[in-house]
């Protein structure tokens, strides 16, 4: 199955999906495969990727492009050397301090206009002009207006759920009653299955079918909890660490259908 | 006889004292109708103004997005990306005809949302800040 787009939005219904995780991994992972990414954390309410990348920041956050302070070249910061990517790699990041975070939670309806506009210009400005092949945007769970932009302003919009009833439920009607008011095309990624060797082959099909066929979004893959991942340093991209492992391999899959 | 005079013209004058006393308490009431009514009239246009501010107070934000009908919804979107555009240029972008484009870019105008500057022959459309 290929994704057909060039800003893909990484989203989910709840939170602790392993959005942020598989976004970040993606990203670097398509950049060890020569293609030229820019990584932006669009979770203004809880911002994580200044873990990763806060050594490597630039003058001005996401938030002050967001707002109209500064242009998106002022906000993003190449990462690529750090990483040692063959692919350019760079990464825009959101205000962690929680005077930044309680502005945009607290921001107008006027702000969210031009928070989107500005989010709808990105295709223009990193695509056409600065020549990147894809633009991953990590984005809050849920229908918060943040999220809500980052889907809009995406042209396919990731899915990351877990096999919960409730998330699965959740993530129908959000598709159901926002993505196809837009006309935005998703796929879903399972994450955090338990480790696959505890199901059949068998049982992983009617596993996977029964999400397809409950969510209504068509299946990208499936990926397992790997202990050693969830308990690894949250400051290295992982896929970069271990490139041959599991986590890594799958992720590579699913970097290949973009 | 002038005292019955004076008495009559007395009479005469309070005679027509309650006649105006009348008239006026009449010209009371009505004023008092009249005012009655210029207050309703107030108020239902002070409630027709607040519809129209309601939306011309809302953003073109994907909430304001979200609760317009498809077919606008669209037309709105692809005018957020080009952020000025003619409706030739809109057409281009959802894939309808400019004459349906402009019919709707035209509505989005009316309801508030965008504004409309002429430049020439061509009318050039862009979202309301």
């Amino acid at each position: 199955m290929r994704i057909l787009g060039k800003i893909l939005a990484v989203h989910s219904f709840k939170g602790g999906t392993g959005k942020t995780l598989i976004s970040t991994n993606l990203a670097a992972t398509c950049a060890s495969q020569g293609k030229n990414i820019c990584l932006l954390d669009l979770d203004f309410r809880a911002p994580s990727l200044y873990v990763l990348f806060k050594e490597s920041r630039s003058k001005f956050w996401l938030n002050d492009f967001i707002s109209g302070k500064c242009e998106i070249d002022d906000a993003i910061t190449d990462v690529t050397k750090k990483y040692g990517t063959v692919g350019k790699l760079f990464a825009g990041l959101a205000n962690p301090s929680t005077g930044a975070i309680q502005e945009m939670l607290i921001g107008s309806r006027k702000g969210e206009m031009t928070a989107l506009r500005r989010l709808l210009s990105l295709s223009k400005t990193l695509l056409e002009k600065r020549g990147f092949d894809y633009v991953i945007l990590d984005t809050s769970p849920g229908l918060q207006y943040s999220s809500m932009n980052a889907v809009v302003a995406s042209d396919v919009t990731l899915i990351v759920s877990v096999n919960d009833e409730m998330d699965i439920d959740g993530t129908r009607r959000m598709v159901r009653n926002f993505y196809e008011a837009f006309e935005k095309k998703s796929f879903i990624l399972v994450n955090k299955i338990l480790c696959d060797s505890e199901y059949t082959p068998a049982e992983k099909v009617r596993l996977l079918s029964r999400f397809e066929k409950t969510s209504e979004v068509p299946l990208l893959g499936i990926m397992p909890l790997y202990c050693d991942v969830l308990r690894s340093d949250r400051s290295t991209i992982f896929a970069l660490e271990k490139p041959d492992h599991p986590f890594t391999k799958i992720i590579g899959t699913f970097a290949k259908h973009l | 006889m002038i005292k019955r005079k004076r008495l009559k013209a007395e009479g005469d004058r309070s005679v027509n004292m309650e006649s105006i006393l009348e008239r006026l308490d009449e010209l009371q009431d009505t004023l008092g109708q009249l005012d009655r009514k210029v207050d309703l009239i107030v108020e239902s246009k002070k409630m027709s103004n607040n519809k129209i501010n309601q939306v011309l107070d809302s953003p073109l934000d994907v909430v304001t997005l979200l609760s317009l009908p498809d077919n606008l919804r669209k037309t709105a979107m692809a005018l957020s990306r080009l952020q000025e555009a003619a409706a030739a240029d809109v057409a281009r972008e959802t894939h309808r005809e400019r004459a349906v484009e402009s019919a709707y870019l035209n509505q989005l105008v009316t309801m508030g949302y965008v504004l409309k500057e002429r430049k020439g022959r061509i009318a050039y459309f862009t979202i309301k800040e």
